[in-house]
């Protein structure tokens, strides 16, 4: 148990809280604009790791370039969806608008995973490395693209940040997410932020799915635990807080990369990892409904 | 109407919401055959107190008594089950179930009750409130005057002792607000006891025969509508508001 | 003619029963699953339709009633009946409890923590595979050790109609008027007497012995249980067989499994594709047609029975103008 071998984890660690935060972050962003638990956000999550991956191999396109294409995509196909799809909650007449949210975005998710295995097969594809290699710590290594990921995840991160606090369209977004109402009042016309809001969390997701997919490889059902795990950290977070979403993420891979480490038996640990975060989950549900950070989540009227 | 038995003892209560004291040390006894209007500026906690009262809140400090038994920590049913019967400020009904399973259902948690009988009572309560031919059409067609009617029905099958009417008036037009006025007097002389919330002053002041007023969380008159409707205080609670 | 509807039923049911030994193996098995979809999308829409709970945790309840049943007769050579009622009130119990610690819980809330719950469950059922043989797959005891089908058949009906009878006499009760308040409005339920907590923990109870009943009968069926009957994706299928049927009644919760199985079943041709277009259909009910594609057919069926009045149960999902107005 070397200083090298806890530094590599703890890293490794902090990459994928990273990447855990951008997903979890378009849910939260989702939750607080549209007031739903977005269902289908890990089956996003997954096409946009294998659209940047097409991107690659039918259009030569550089990695990163990929990436940025595939949140536009993901940007678009959002809206798109949301249009078709969402218009209901908007609406006075629709009853029951949790239910509805829930019910279709669970339906979206079931479609989207069954149709990816058709267009894409159910065999595991690995995209080419953004920086192939590997840095050496000691006696350990970490690849590149795990450094990579966690660069641009950071600036990902940083950039929603500063485009919610400092420019026009994000301050509005943030007026819209507390209250639609007020931020009608003020002259916002809060029915375009949900397709942004839509469009944005997308977007954040798919980058996530293109910048994990030369670490661990595409499959049609690499959205499913990430999923999950989104939603572990938006309520330990604090559904609707941005900010609570990116410490939990954090928080969250951390905890999951030193449990698998140090977890007594390792045949166990890497499934008992998935279960450990899950039961952290339901702890917090039971005790404190509204995580760390949260604010309290108004019932849609 | 003479005093009679005291049915609701609110000691002490206190209700804070972050950092928001929405009741203070609120002391509020209702006797049998009282017919009390609760008046007060908007915020002033009016809505909060009853929320205490019939179990839907719960205090953070002071306590409740109803009958004489203490209610610490019941759930709201089990007040709704000893005769304390509240409507809300914006109606809340049962949206998708008819006019007449809106009833039913408050008819049939009382023990011991059949289909037979609480479908008659239920019937005939709509009859009183000139509902009756509504029957089957779901409670969120109806009109916002019907459901309030709607919700005092509700009220209406548990039998109350006591009935809390938040805002019973907000919204309601004249003519349906004189209908809801004449069948709360008349459930009045037949026995039960009101506490009537609403901003509709002249409503309350037709109505009751107590006042009560509230002003930022804490009760600050207490009497006949004659002698509270004089008190500086009062007059500079809503002059100040 | 009054009650018609229910004559039809019992002759259809009467039918079933006298001509099912002229079904080839495959399409009894089709119709046994199906039956065992049926008491699952009955349950669930008990607890979700009825009283607005969203669980996704169903198939968690049917996996432990299965793994309990096979695991109860292989280690004491108990009856297998005994096992599965081993399994049902082992999930009573757990339904119960589960239903308690979520009461606090809404919608999404409710949903996120029965999915977290549903994934604990199926990850350590994967994972201590010396007791449970895991993926691989444990070995059930059957029921019957013929090779025909036949037995099963009557069994999985007995079982759909024995459920099915429970439920609906619930539904029908106070019981179920308190289950539908509770959906619209808790506060108001409360308000009216409702001692909303204990339905809904009621609720949960009694939809997951249901969920282990079909669960252990599964697994005495087929004869092998493996984690993945507890797992997302058959919930999946259940919700949309649920909610493309209408998730509101148990007819049209029934009506939804037996469609959708048997389509899934002709439609096999179709390999991969099924799914998607099944979820393009759910989509498209919860889209245009939110209480269910068979709502509508399953109102008329009723209104041959019912002629005049048509009961206050059928009115939930027609739009209605009041007449004063």
């Amino acid at each position: 148990m070397s200083w090298d071998y806890i530094f590599v984890q703890v890293a490794n660690g902090a990459v994928i809280g990273i990447i855990y935060a951008l997903i979890a972050v378009g849910v939260t962003l989702i939750f607080s604009i549209l007031k739903i638990v977005n269902f289908a956000h890990g089956d996003l999550y997954m096409l946009g790791g294998y659209c940047a991956y097409y991107i690659i191999a039918l259009l030569g396109a550089p990695p990163l370039l990929a990436m940025l294409l595939s949140m536009a995509a993901l940007f678009v196909l959002a809206i798109v969806l949301e249009r078709l799809l969402l218009t209901p909650l908007y609406s006075d007449a629709t009853e029951r608008k949790d239910e509805y949210g829930l019910i279709i975005t669970f339906g979206l998710a079931f479609f989207l995973r069954n149709i990816a295995v058709i267009i894409f097969g159910p065999y595991p594809l690995k995209p080419p490395s953004f920086i192939p290699g590997v840095q050496h710590i000691g006696e350990m290594t970490v690849t590149n693209d795990r450094l990579f990921a966690g660069g641009v995840g950071i600036v990902l991160i940083l950039a929603l940040l500063y485009f919610m606090h400092r420019t026009i369209w994000g301050q509005a977004l943030d007026a819209v997410s507390q209250s639609r109402e007020s931020a009608a009042i003020v002259g916002i016309n809060s029915g375009r932020f949900n397709s942004v809001a839509f469009g944005i969390g997308a977007a954040l997701a798919a980058a996530a799915g293109a910048l994990i997919a030369p670490i661990f490889s595409l499959a049609p059902d690499m959205g499913v635990l990430p999923n999950i795990h989104a939603f572990v950290i938006v309520i330990l977070g604090g559904m609707g807080s941005v900010l609570g979403s990116i410490f939990a993420g954090i928080l969250l891979g951390e905890a999951e990369n030193l449990f698998t480490a140090f977890f007594p038996d390792p045949t166990r640990a890497l499934a008992y990892t998935n279960a450990f975060g899950l039961l952290i989950l339901m702890v917090v549900l039971i005790l404190r409904p509204q995580g760390f950070f949260g604010r309290r989540h108004l019932r849609m009227e | 109407m003479s005093a009679g038995a005291e049915l609701i003892r609110g000691a002490g209560l206190v209700k804070r919401f972050g950092g928001i004291v929405a009741n203070d040390a609120v002391e509020f006894t209702v006797v049998e055959g009282d017919l009390v209007g609760l008046i007060g500026p908007n915020g002033s906690g009016k809505t909060t107190l009853i929320s205490m009262l019939t179990g839907h809140l719960m205090p953070d400090g002071g306590e409740v008594v109803v009958r004489g038994r203490g209610m610490r920590g019941q759930a709201a049913h089990l007040y709704a089950a000893m005769g304390v019967a509240r409507t809300f400020q914006l109606t809340q009904l049962f949206g998708r179930m008819t006019v007449l399973e809106n009833l039913l259902v408050p008819g049939l948690t009382r023990p011991g009750s059949t289909w037979r009988a609480v479908v008659q009572q239920a019937r005939s309560t709509l009859d009183f409130l000139k509902l009756g031919h509504l029957e089957q059409l779901h409670a969120k067609n109806l009109s916002g005057g019907q459901q309030k009617l709607l919700e005092l029905g509700r009220c209406m099958m548990l039998e109350p002792a006591i009935l809390f009417l938040d805002e019973p008036f907000a919204g309601v037009h004249p003519h349906l607000r004189d209908e809801l006025i004449t069948r709360i007097q008349e459930l009045h002389e037949a026995g039960r006891t009101f506490v009537v919330v609403d901003h509709d002053m002249e409503s309350i002041l037709r109505l009751s025969k107590r006042l009560v007023v509230m002003a930022r969380g804490r009760k600050i008159a207490d009497g006949p509508p004659a002698v509270v409707r004089e008190d500086q205080a009062v007059l500079a609670a809503y002059a100040g508001s | 003619m009054r009650g018609l509807h229910v004559y039809i039923l019992l002759a259809v049911a009467a039918l079933a029963l006298l001509f099912a030994d002229r079904l080839s193996s495959y399409w009894m098995h089709v119709a046994i699953i199906a039956m065992f979809y049926g008491i699952l999308a009955s349950s669930w829409s008990l607890l979700a339709g009825y009283a607005g709970l969203f669980s996704l945790g169903h198939m968690a309840f049917a996996s432990i009633g299965g793994y309990t049943s096979a695991l109860l007769v292989q280690w004491y050579g108990i009856p297998i009946p005994v096992g599965m009622a081993a399994g049902v009130a082992l999930c009573c119990a757990l339904g119960g409890l589960i239903g308690w610690v979520c009461l606090r819980m809404s919608g999404p809330y409710l949903a996120i923590f029965t999915l977290g719950f549903s994934e604990i469950v199926r990850i350590t059922f994967a994972t201590e595979d010396d007791i449970t043989a895991g993926m691989a797959g444990l070995h059930v005891e059957r029921l019957f050790n013929t090779t025909s089908r036949l037995p099963y058949f009557y069994v999985a009906f007995a079982l759909l109609v024995v459920s099915l009878l429970l439920m609906g006499v619930i539904v029908r009760s106070r019981w179920g008027l308190f289950l539908r308040a509770i959906r619209e409005d808790e506060q108001a339920a409360s308000a009216s007497g409702v001692a909303v907590a204990r339905f809904r923990i009621l609720a949960f109870a009694i939809a997951s012995g249901f969920a282990a009943l079909a669960g252990s009968f599964y697994g005495h069926y087929i004869g092998i249980l493996t984690p993945s009957l507890g797992g997302l994706d058959f919930m999946a299928v259940l919700v949309v067989m649920t909610v493309i049927g209408g998730m509101e009644r148990l007819p049209t919760a029934v009506g939804g499994a037996f469609v959708v199985e048997f389509l899934l079943e002709l439609l096999r041709g179709y390999g991969q594709w099924r799914l998607p277009l099944f979820g393009i259909i759910l989509l498209l009910t919860m889209r245009f047609a939110r209480n269910g594609l068979l709502t509508p057919l399953w109102l008329k069926f009723v209104q041959l029975g019912e002629p005049r009045a048509v009961t206050a149960m059928a009115l939930r999902d027609v739009p209605q103008k009041d007449p004063a107005q």
